[in-house]
């Protein structure tokens, strides 16, 4: 028997063993490779898009399982980028950044910010393009944070941070305040949705043409909710929609309008210049005068 | 008549003591001879190296939240571990059996009652202790780090949000929390077990590979195609599938290299856990127990080239 092991060439024995453990390992791996995935501790491949644009060094770090540290370097990449204010080389490296990681939201959260609002104030200020120039990189760059927040919704649908990154943008930049309602909107109910995202909804829905009718019920019902929410905003944005729409005077919210000057208290009679109160007002004094 | 010239002859020998087929102790001997002469290659000195890159990336001054700055920290503190660990495990693995049978210490074990798996597992389990003991210390480095930076983020943190005066102790809360789950949690020792189960299997592949290889050099270059090839196939065939219009010799090719090639890209779980997600403890089980079937696996197949190889 052992001269017989020793005469078969060793090659065969290790290539039966190793196809053997790998056809019984690979349904295994396959399983623990989707259990691993949906309890998101394992990131999904990246988009073929994603390999064609990674340079050499990136591919061959992703390649050889670092994935994370590759991402890394390149949001120190997109940084100075960002210092360079290279706008499009920054786009560039968050392409590959979010499909390295798509299930990290301060990617998404970041290139929104860095598009959306930097590189679009860039654009308002930079003298070194004409009028014209400015005007269409704006709105490309404005456009191009969108498309990423759209992208970063559909890998993190509950995000709000990224939601709320979105809407500075449509709200700081495009003052788009119907787009701004919808976007607060969505916001509301996530897990992470901070309070005052029901109000801005609604405050951006009063500014938007054709839905004052819906953002007056919407206000109201707030208001309604008690003193906690009758912030100076809601009462100002309550008090233009009633204007608007001609809501009739017993209806309308007793509050004062924030933005008119309050009219001084009146003084007391018997408090004196110099704020001195004494027991007795002039009218006192004149009857025992008179 | 002379009591001495009736009593037996006492045995000039002692009756040799059978040899027991395994014996843990001729294991943890090796082993321990192992982890002795990776210390003296002086193998820890890239703890240095290791520190010097968590402390500068500590120290970067990003404009990015203090969340951010931590999971920065923490992903390039473990993915440095991560690639420590793997190209440790292959050339410390890849240098021992030549290294032995230059100096001839080869010969001298496998002369003595050894049994060959009790060398190749005696050295495995060396290459292992000195990896396990440089991802806990590599650990503690970058542990000190987290925690030194997460403390002042906080405080900082606080101080700023109390100097305001407009946040209620709620929203602190939920501030600092938000700090604290890109921290120093108990969960990231489970990312350094990734590492180390990665490793494990990297030494063993390469174990395999020095049984039969002509030199150091292309034991570390084949284990380091392997690895990279067992990390990429699982990425690379979806993309090579597409390219090719899924045609059949492509997909032979890639069943191929999944049977024989050893899928790394599943330790990237630590991955997940780095970034905060909650950790499977049933699934991080499981890939324990598949790292032990290739330890078994890869042991039992440099056996069958080791077992009748002539020096």
């Amino acid at each position: 028997m052992k001269r017989l092991f020793q005469k078969i060439p060793r090659i065969l024995p290790v290539l039966v063993l190793l196809a053997l453990f790998g056809l019984l390992r690979g349904p295994v791996e396959d399983r623990l490779r989707e259990d691993l995935v949906s309890a998101k501790l394992l990131t999904p491949p990246p988009a073929q898009g994603a390999f064609e644009q990674m340079g050499q060094s990136a591919l061959m770090g992703t390649l050889g399982g670092l994935r994370s540290l590759v991402a890394t370097f390149m949001t120190l990449e997109a940084f100075d980028h960002f210092s360079t204010k290279s706008w499009d080389d920054l786009r560039q490296s968050y392409q590959i950044i979010t499909a390295l990681e798509p299930r990290d939201e301060t990617h998404w959260v970041s290139v929104i910010w860095h598009l959306g609002i930097n590189a679009t104030a860039n654009m308002e200020i930079d003298e070194r393009l004409p009028a014209f120039e400015r005007e269409r990189r704006f709105k490309e760059y404005a456009f191009q944070a969108i498309e990423f927040a759209e992208r970063g919704i559909e890998q993190l649908p509950e995000s709000s941070a990224i939601r709320i990154q979105l809407a500075e943008v449509y709200r700081e930049k495009l003052k788009d305040d119907c787009a701004t309602s919808r976007v607060y909107g969505d916001v509301i109910g996530l897990p992470d949705a901070p309070g005052y995202s029901r109000r801005f909804h609604g405050y951006f829905m009063a500014r938007c043409p054709g839905k004052e009718k819906e953002a007056y019920a919407y206000l109201m019902a707030l208001y309604g909710e008690g003193e906690q929410q009758h912030l100076p905003t809601l009462i100002k944005e309550i008090k233009n929609l009633e204007e608007k729409l001609g809501i009739p005077g017993p209806r309308r919210i007793p509050d004062a309008d924030p933005d008119r000057p309050q009219k001084a208290p009146r003084r007391p009679p018997n408090l004196l210049p110099g704020d001195i109160l004494v027991p007795f007002t002039r009218e006192d004094l004149r009857r025992i005068g008179g | 008549m002379n009591a001495d010239s009736t009593a037996p002859n006492p045995p000039l020998r002692g009756a040799a003591r059978p040899v027991p087929l395994f014996s843990p102790g001729r294991v943890a001997t090796i082993a321990s001879g192992t982890v002795t002469q990776l210390v003296r290659m002086k193998t820890f000195y890239f703890l240095l190296a290791f520190a010097l890159v968590v402390v500068a990336v500590g120290n970067f001054n990003l404009p990015a939240t203090p969340a951010k700055e931590l999971s920065m920290i923490k992903k390039v503190s473990f993915g440095t571990m991560d690639l420590f660990a793997w190209l440790f495990a292959i050339v410390a693995t890849a240098l021992l059996i030549p290294r032995d049978q230059e100096d001839r210490t080869l010969y001298t074990i496998l002369s003595k009652p050894v049994r060959r798996i009790e060398y190749l597992l005696g050295k495995l389990c060396g290459v292992l202790v000195v990896v396990g003991v440089s991802l806990v210390l590599m650990y503690g480095i970058c542990a000190t780090m987290i925690g030194a930076r997460e403390s002042l983020f906080v405080s900082a943190e606080i101080e700023a949000m109390t100097a305001n005066g407009g946040y209620s102790q709620e929203e602190i809360d939920e501030q600092v929390g938000l700090i604290r789950q890109q921290g120093l949690r108990p969960e990231l020792g489970l990312a350094v077990l990734a590492s180390f189960l990665k490793a494990a299997v990297v030494a063993a592949v390469t174990i395999f590979l020095s049984t039969f290889a002509s030199s150091s050099l292309f034991t570390i270059i084949v284990s380091i195609l392997i690895f990279l090839i067992g990390h990429a196939h699982t990425m690379a065939s979806s993309f090579w599938l597409h390219s090719s219009d899924n045609s059949l010799f492509v997909q032979m090719l890639v069943k191929v290299v999944k049977i024989l090639i050893p899928d790394f890209q599943l330790y990237s779980f630590s991955e997940g856990i780095i970034q905060g997600e909650v950790v499977a403890y049933a699934l991080v089980g499981q890939m324990g127990l598949v790292t032990a079937g290739y330890l078994a696996v890869f042991l039992l197949l440099s056996l069958l080239v080791f077992v009748d190889k002539e020096f």
